[in-house]
């Protein structure tokens, strides 16, 4: 740091700490004395690389490498211009693509690589796209939008900190000045020995510092609608277009490859039953619709099935519902 | 022995357990069984590895579907091989048993340092330099080169490994890092890479914390782990520490020069690539633009340079394109560079938080949050382009860029501190920018998310909920164990008050305080004439001691002193350090004596064990607090009050007792050791101190040993130490402290280990 210096001077930081640098539009550097005696009216010539430049140009330099001064310069003027959104681009690629773009420009313009060229684009990309760039000049980029949310959060909640360990502050104080009242007050209007008071005294006290323990440690975390009406970030997108098919009812079928299953009124006039009820097993092919609870083994890894009366006690939650035919 | 717990048939390699290593098995299979996380404490010397170990191999050859792994964290390499050793013990005790050779393989993984065996990589002396040779030997574009130029120097271990070594799977067995070098050294394979290759299917792994909770390092290592595996965190009673360390930056004004010449010198490569290959740029543009990162390009020698954690719908989109090129990339890289540089001109303190940074950085350079969040995505890929061998130089400019990352992701839980000098030096310009996490549980989330069980266990973990609170899990099982003794071999003892009443304390408004400094010399010195071999004295920090021995000097104490015993000091130096233990370790051991001062927070305190005659007695002199006036401590311990509900001073008593704890545990390691624990400090008697110190230091403490005096605890000790120097057999704490397996079963055994878990 101490080595930096004035290329016409030769003074340096170290020798004179209030040394100021200054830089113009082609990046060099000059201290303000030299800028203040070589300027004396107004333009003249870069010391270095002979551009003109004009006196009112000369900012103070931020960064130690005056190339990036320049850069920076550069590029705040270039996105000016260049302000286009993500959402102005139909896809990602489009959008990296025109970055890239800008982010040459930038370099040509830094670097002196064909500038004439590169400036005509410029003039070009700006009376093609002026409504655009007059559009988006006042809003600001979705990223920037998230910051300045979060950094009102940050500050919302500091400021409610702040005021909740005042108010908690405030409180205790109150508590105990009241308790100490209490003691004199007992004191002077009491029948009841001093010695008993003050015990009496030192047991509140204690209690009431329990308290204040106790509530130090549920400290609220905040919470977002503490405030009311937090400020909604104003989305420029387009409201989304919901894409999908909407769902449409199909009747179900299903495959059977035998003979149809009856209906369930049906089943009491076939009978099936009362024969089952006295043989246990039937030939009749007969659908059942069980539940089976979820919890059970598959259906398959038993070997025999149950009676008809476990089923009708188990489980109500009809989670798997299977067709066997016995 | 053959253990029934709950069910589970464990072996255990010794004829005899302690009650409380029993309990301990039935949390830890409790925890197992559930699948979930647990927090369990017991005291040092009571054998928690072996407990461990055996439970969980026990239950892998039990249950090899539920946990196929056991990756086993510990702090440093010694610790390493001494689990290694148990293990081996173990293992040895099945192949009795069961009369055949399990096929369990266990192996410990440490640095590349501890593990070449190329000689003349291993022969250089720091990590990071064997690493950057390493790579320069063993990068897959430069062993691509050598196709076309063979006369490059290569690793002939890498080498052979790469062509043999996956095929074959190491043999099953116990390796520790000795073992593996020597079974490289005879296949000649590359005992790095085959650990590390090997980790993935082995039953059992030991390693660093660094492997699982640095998220540079564990995307290397430890990415491919299965899920189902236990992980165990041993000494884990500094685990947040750890965590937070892992993901905080500091940049120096140094760190900032060296950038400086990185960026230098990756412009001018890029600028000699384009004259010469200007196609391996084009190819990697092409890749860029496709968002094809990762793809086949990461062979694990490459992915050297690993990015901080990303969120991974962002590793999946493509890269933006403003840094997409490699001289908008440089461009943008000297940009960043600047800015930091004229930030760190600061003349006051400043603190702000990532959006704020973010902020500024945008209005002052032009910088979008979108391309510093690929940044070290983007300079790993451009590094791999350019083939730099020697990536241990740019070890700055990868620095800066991880914080580019990291700044840019996380919102919460970072805050950014620059300080133009330290405090301590307030003339002298030093201009230090820390990044610094302040949430522990960021680092530590992918583990608890990642596998079915992780335990946490050490010696002090004491209060135990407030571990689950700021690493923010659930436990299923929390518990402290005690130390059931067959005698009190352990005396804690509070001294409030000199001889001539003045309180003992190393609270800030007295710590010039004369009259203080006299009395803790005078408790040294009584303590040294009347305590055999050893005592270990621990201050609170480093300028504390300095100035109290300097007084004690002036005053005379030092001399009477060392009439008794020899006295060693441990400095930040740590040569010096080491070599001051093996002095008062000969002094312990000719029958000198000797008084190590050293400091809590230090080497001595966090890593050495005073054995019986080493460490006869502890002094810990005043309360180990943090230095509370650092501003990242202050930043912490709101973000734990806002964030966690923690207070600021309950933070800061666990922290100072947690440490405390672990000092005076260090003369304290097996049943048939003793020794006294003096802490010299009025406050320790106040209950919201004693109540976060271990259980099994706690309950020794009794209301007649809270404010002693001098003159008292000489007393008390000599009492202590008297009835301690008796004769003390096997016999005698057999049935009590020490079981055999069937005074184990008996039934009112099982009563009484039952409530030896202090459950919360």
């Amino acid at each position: 740091m101490d080595d930096q210096g004035c290329p016409r001077c030769k003074t340096t930081k170290y020798r004179n700490p209030s040394l100021k640098l200054m830089v113009n539009v082609c990046g060099h550097t000059l201290c303000e004395n030299c800028v203040e005696m070589l300027f004396v009216r107004g333009s003249g010539n870069c010391v270095q690389c002979d551009t003109p430049l004009r006196k009112s140009n000369f900012r103070v330099q931020l960064f130690e490498d005056p190339s990036v001064d320049k850069e920076v310069e550069i590029r705040k003027k270039v996105l000016k211009i260049y302000n286009k959104r993500e959402f102005d681009f139909p896809s990602l690629r489009e959008y990296n693509d025109y970055l890239e773009q800008v982010e040459d420009i930038v370099y040509n313009m830094t670097n002196n690589v064909d500038v004439e060229n590169t400036k005509l684009r410029m003039d070009q990309y700006q009376r093609e796209n002026r409504d655009l760039i007059q559009k988006n000049k006042a809003t600001l980029t979705r990223e920037q939008e998230e910051l300045e949310e979060l950094l009102l959060l940050e500050k919302q909640g500091n400021e409610q900190r702040r005021l909740e360990v005042l108010q908690e502050e405030q409180r205790q104080l109150q508590a105990r000045r009241k308790n100490k009242q209490a003691l004199l007050d007992e004191l002077e209007k009491s029948q009841v020995p001093a010695t008993i008071l003050l015990a009496q005294h030192k047991a509140r006290a204690a209690e009431l510092e329990v308290e204040i323990e106790h509530q130090k440690q549920s400290v609220k975390p905040a919470t977002l609608f503490s405030s009311g009406i937090q400020r909604q970030t104003v989305s420029l997108l387009p409201p989304p277009k919901i894409e999908e098919v909407l769902y449409k009812y199909k009747a179900l079928h299903i495959e059977t490859y035998g003979p149809l299953v009856p209906e369930l009124e049906q089943l009491g006039r076939i009978g099936a039953y009362e024969e089952r009820e006295r043989e246990g097993k039937t030939t009749i092919a007969l659908p059942q619709v069980a539940t089976v609870p979820p919890t059970k083994p598959p259906l398959t890894h038993r070997k025999c099935f149950p009676r008809r009366s476990l089923w009708a006690n188990q489980s109500r939650t009809p989670l798997v519902r299977v067709l066997t035919v016995c | 022995m053959k253990l029934n717990i709950e069910g589970l048939l464990v072996y255990f390699p010794y004829d005899y357990i302690y009650p409380e290593q029993y309990s301990y098995m039935l949390e830890l299979k409790r925890t197992l069984d559930a699948k979930g996380h647990g927090v369990l404490e017991m005291p040092s010397g009571t054998g928690k590895t072996i407990s461990l170990l055996s439970l969980i191999v026990a239950y892998q050859s039990a249950f090899p579907l539920e946990v196929t792994k056991l990756i086993y964290c510990s702090r440093t390499v010694p610790e390493i091989e001494k689990v290694v050793e148990e293990l081996r013990k173990l293992m040895e005790y099945y192949a009795k048993e069961t009369g055949e050779r399990n096929n369990f393989l266990a192996l410990a993984l440490s640095s590349r340092k501890n593990l070449c065996i190329h000689p003349e990589v291993s022969a250089l002396r720091f990590g990071k330099e064997v690493d950057g040779k390493c790579h320069s030997l063993t990068a897959s574009y430069i062993r691509s080169q050598r196709h076309t130029d063979p006369n490059l120097p290569l690793c002939s271990f890498y080498e052979e490994f790469d062509a043999v070594g996956r095929q074959v799977p190491l043999p099953a067995g116990i390796y520790n890092l000795d073992d593996l070098k020597d079974f490289g050294k005879r296949k000649g394979w590359c005992p790095y890479y085959l650990a590390r290759y090997s980790i993935l299917h082995a039953n059992i792994v030991v390693y660093s914390y660094h492997y699982l909770l640095d998220p540079k390092i564990a995307d290397l290592v430890s990415k491919e782990l299965a899920k189902n595996s236990v992980v165990v965190f041993d000494e884990a009673h500094n685990i947040d520490n750890v965590c937070i360390d892992s993901m905080s930056v500091n940049i120096t004004r140094r760190t900032l020069d060296r950038c400086q010449n990185n960026v230098d010198t990756l412009q001018n490569t890029i600028h000699n690539i384009k004259e010469s290959d200007a196609a391996k740029l084009k190819e990697e543009y092409r890749r860029l633009v496709e968002g094809l990162k990762e793809a086949n390009v990461a062979r694990e020698t490459d992915v050297y340079l690993a990015n901080p954690v990303l969120p991974d719908e962002i590793l999946r989109e493509a890269v933006p394109g403003s840094i997409r090129t490699a001289e908008h990339f440089v461009g943008f890289l000297k940009r960043f560079l600047e800015y930091l540089k004229s930030r760190l001109r600061v003349q006051h303190v400043v603190q702000e938080s990532a959006p704020q940074f973010l902020k500024d950085i945008f209005e002052k350079v032009c910088i979008d949050r979108k391309p510093l969040r690929f940044c070290a995505e983007r300079l790993q890929s451009l590094l791999r382009t350019l083939e730099i061998a020697d990536i241990a130089d740019f070890s700055a400019v990868t620095l800066i860029s991880n914080f580019a990352t990291l700044v840019s992701t996380y919102s919460q839980g970072f805050t950014i501190i620059i300080e133009p000098f330290e405090d301590r030096t307030p003339t002298i310009a030093n201009p230090v920018l820390h990044f610094s996490c302040m949430d522990p549980s960021i680092a530590i989330k992918p583990v608890f998310q990642r596998f079915q069980s992780v335990v946490i266990t050490s010696g002090t973990l004491s209060p135990l909920d407030i571990y689950p609170r700021i690493l923010d899990f659930r436990p299923v099982t929390m518990a402290s164990f005690t130390m059931t003794l067959a005698r009190t071999c352990l005396c804690p003892l509070i001294v409030g008050r000199g001889n001539d009443q003045v309180t003992l304390s190393s609270k800030f408004e007295t710590r010039e305080d004369i009259a203080v400094i006299r009395n803790y010399g005078n408790l040294l010195l009584e303590m040294s004439a009347i305590v055999p071999d050893g005592i270990v004295a621990f201050f609170t920090s480093y300028i504390y001691m300095e100035n109290i021995v300097a007084s004690w000097y002036e005053q005379g104490i030092l001399e009477n002193i060392q009439r008794n015993k020899l006295i060693f000091i441990e400095t930040p130096d740590a040569a010096e350090t080491s070599m001051a233990l093996e002095k008062y370790q000969q002094a312990c051991e000719n029958g000198r004596g000797a008084i190590l001062l050293s400091v809590a927070r230090g080497k001595v305190s966090e890593g050495i064990d005073f054995v019986h005659h080493f460490g006869r007695a502890v002094i810990m002199f005043g309360v180990p607090y943090v230095y509370t006036q650092s501003r990242i401590l202050k930043a912490r311990l709101e973000y734990l009050r806002d964030q966690f509900q923690i207070r600021e001073n309950d933070f800061l008593t666990f922290d100072a007792m947690r440490h405390a704890a672990q000092c005076v545990g260090r003369a304290l390691r097996g049943k048939t050791d003793y020794g006294l624990m003096v802490f010299a400090d009025k406050r320790y008697a106040r209950a919201d101190k004693r109540g976060k110190l271990p259980r099994w230091i706690q309950e020794h403490i009794s209301d007649g040993s809270l404010n002693l005096t001098i003159d008292e605890t000489v007393q008390l000790s000599k009492h202590f130490l008297r009835q301690m120097a008796q004769p003390f057999r096997q016999e005698d704490q057999l049935g009590l402290s020490l079981l055999t397996l069937e005074q184990l079963e008996s039934e009112e055994m099982l009563k009484k280990i039952t409530q030896i878990a202090h459950q919360t």
